[in-house]
């Protein structure tokens, strides 16, 4: 694996045991012996540490740059304050995605910008070649910078100690905040890709990884690799660029509005004015609102859409598999595994754990939740149910396993 | 974890205990730990034939599904179906959880001794 880049924690990954392997052109920890349902659940219940310095952090610079990234993203910079972030996708001229990626406006002013690892150069070769249309400038700092996630119930309490108190109680989702923890610079937010209502992303400077890293597992986090990275993202039903973003199994492109999610990523206000894709992206909030109340007639412009699904019948379901619905094929399973949870007696977590077999499936855009269909699984069909979700993680510090009632 | 030497191996990484004309099958340390924490068992019926060199079942991690192959040909006698809730007992125990036990007839795959088997691990990395 000697042509793979490796991130700041490289080191530290493999002194503790995890299984690397190649990702997207990184050498990263997939797991550590500990396993993937082990570290899923110590995040849901305890707090857990993910390197992300694989995804690319660029600064976006000059006096243009509001203007820039209007024009190439689908959020509104003019709403992002010093001190907040913002969920958004890369838009192509048809209302595709090039890629989805949070931007941070620093207390500061500075704007940071994280795209996927995987992506990074294409994103770059895209946003640059627009960029020589304005007087802008963008500074790829990935080297100098690590990011580190630090995600579950106890993460507030970890990140508090380590600023000494300095950490608002009540710190908002999509709040970065330029602290000190421990004397070391830190760029603290409160996002992250796991579904925790509690959890962090915090950028510190490379030299100042390992110990950031160290510092919190002393304090009680626990590592977590790739592999509980994507069962905690699909459990919390966030979509990866490459399974519910980018083509469909057929190689067709899938439009932005095929993600729920996209409600909250484009937005149309006249201080953000013209963007690339914005006639198509227009057309597909109007499908996609019409679609949400029922109107089929907008299948048309959005025929099929990212939803949640999970097996009833005994098995794994896996990105690729073909969805019927009666025997006609209605789309693909996008995302799937098997995923742990924990059981809840009322709003108590109990030490007890189960599986399910879940997923994330783009399918005919007329299916609702609670729809019966049927997967593809190497030659057997078997049933399964779309659901409105997986997880629900509105009532901190704990997320729970949205269970479907016949199981 | 030592490779028990009383048992034979595939380069698939089953392992089969042989005794009279019952085989046992199971699959070997290396292999629960390389397919990682197992999530799903598919597994065949009393009386179906198992074939050697073929899948009789397939297993899987929360990763990826592997194939089973058996090691031998046959009429499966017994199937351990507790592994269908717990199919993790392959991860804790993978010398003690068998899965299915094959009556022989006909053909068997040239099977590894441990230090052979060992020898490939290595060689696989």
């Amino acid at each position: 694996m000697s042509d793979l880049k490796r991130t700041q924690l490289y080191e530290t990954h493999v002194a503790a045991g995890a299984t690397m392997v190649d990702f997207g052109g990184w050498e990263m920890p997939i797991q550590y012996p500990s396993g993937i349902v082990a570290e899923h659940l110590y995040t849901r219940s305890v707090c857990s540490l993910f390197d992300v310095s694989h995804m690319g952090r660029l600064l976006v610079e000059g006096p243009d740059r509001i203007r820039f990234l209007q024009y190439v993203l689908t959020s509104n910079i003019a709403a992002l304050t010093p001190g907040k972030a913002q969920y958004c996708i890369i838009p192509d001229e048809n209302g595709g995605a090039i890629d989805d990626a949070y931007l941070y406006q620093l207390e500061d002013g500075q704007l940071l910008f994280v795209v996927n690892a995987s992506n990074t150069e294409k994103d770059l070769a895209h946003l640059e070649k627009i960029a020589k249309n304005f007087d802008c400038e963008i500074k790829n700092i990935s080297a100098d910078w690590a990011a580190i996630a630090v995600q579950g119930p106890k993460s507030n309490e970890y990140v508090d100690l380590l600023s000494g108190g300095k950490l608002p109680e009540d710190i908002k989702r999509n709040t970065v905040l330029t602290m000190q923890l421990e004397g070391r610079d830190a760029y603290v937010a409160k996002t992250g890709y796991t579904g925790e209502p509690l959890g962090f992303e915090i950028y510190v400077r490379s030299e100042n990884a390992a110990w950031l890293w160290n510092r919190l597992t002393e304090l009680g986090a626990k590592p977590a690799g790739l592999g509980a990275r994507d069962t905690l993202r699909l459990e919390a039903s966030m979509p990866l660029y490459g399974h519910e973003m980018g083509v469909d199994a057929d190689g067709k492109p899938m439009p932005i509005f095929a993600v729920p999610l996209a409600k909250f990523a484009v937005n149309f206000s006249e201080e953000k004015s013209d963007f690339i894709g914005k006639a198509a992206l227009e057309k597909q909030l109007d499908a996609f609102m019409r679609l949400r109340d029922g109107d089929f007639s907008a299948c048309s412009v959005l025929p099929k859409s990212i939803r949640a699904i999970t097996l009833t019948d005994r098995g794994v379901i896996r990105a690729g598999m073909a969805v019927y619905r009666g025997e006609e094929q209605i789309g693909w399973v996008t995302s799937g595994t098997m995923v742990p949870y924990f059981v809840f007696d009322g709003e108590t977590r109990t030490e007890e754990t189960g599986k399910r077999a879940i997923g994330l499936c783009y399918i005919a855009s007329d299916v609702r939740p609670g729809d019966s269909v049927t997967v593809d699984v190497r030659g057997k069909r078997l049933a399964a149910v779309i659901t409105a979700k997986h997880l629900e993680n509105r009532t901190p510090p704990l997320a729970k396993a949205v269970l479907i009632e016949n199981k | 974890m030592a490779t028990p030497n009383e048992l034979k191996y595939t380069s698939t990484h089953e392992w089969a205990k042989i005794e009279g004309n019952t085989a046992t099958i199971g699959i070997s340390d290396h292999a629960q730990q390389a397919l990682g924490d197992l999530v799903f068992i598919n597994l065949p019926q009393e009386g179906d034939e198992a074939v050697a060199g073929e899948a009789f079942g397939d297993l899987e991690s929360v990763k990826a599904v592997s194939d089973l192959i058996s090691p031998v040909s046959g009429t499966i006698c017994a199937v351990n179906e507790a592994l269908l809730d717990a199919p993790e007992m392959l991860n804790e125990d993978p010398y003690g959880a068998w899965i299915i036990k094959v009556e022989m007839s006909g053909e068997t795959e040239e099977l590894l001794d441990a230090a052979a088997y060992d020898a490939l691990c290595e060689q696989e990395g």
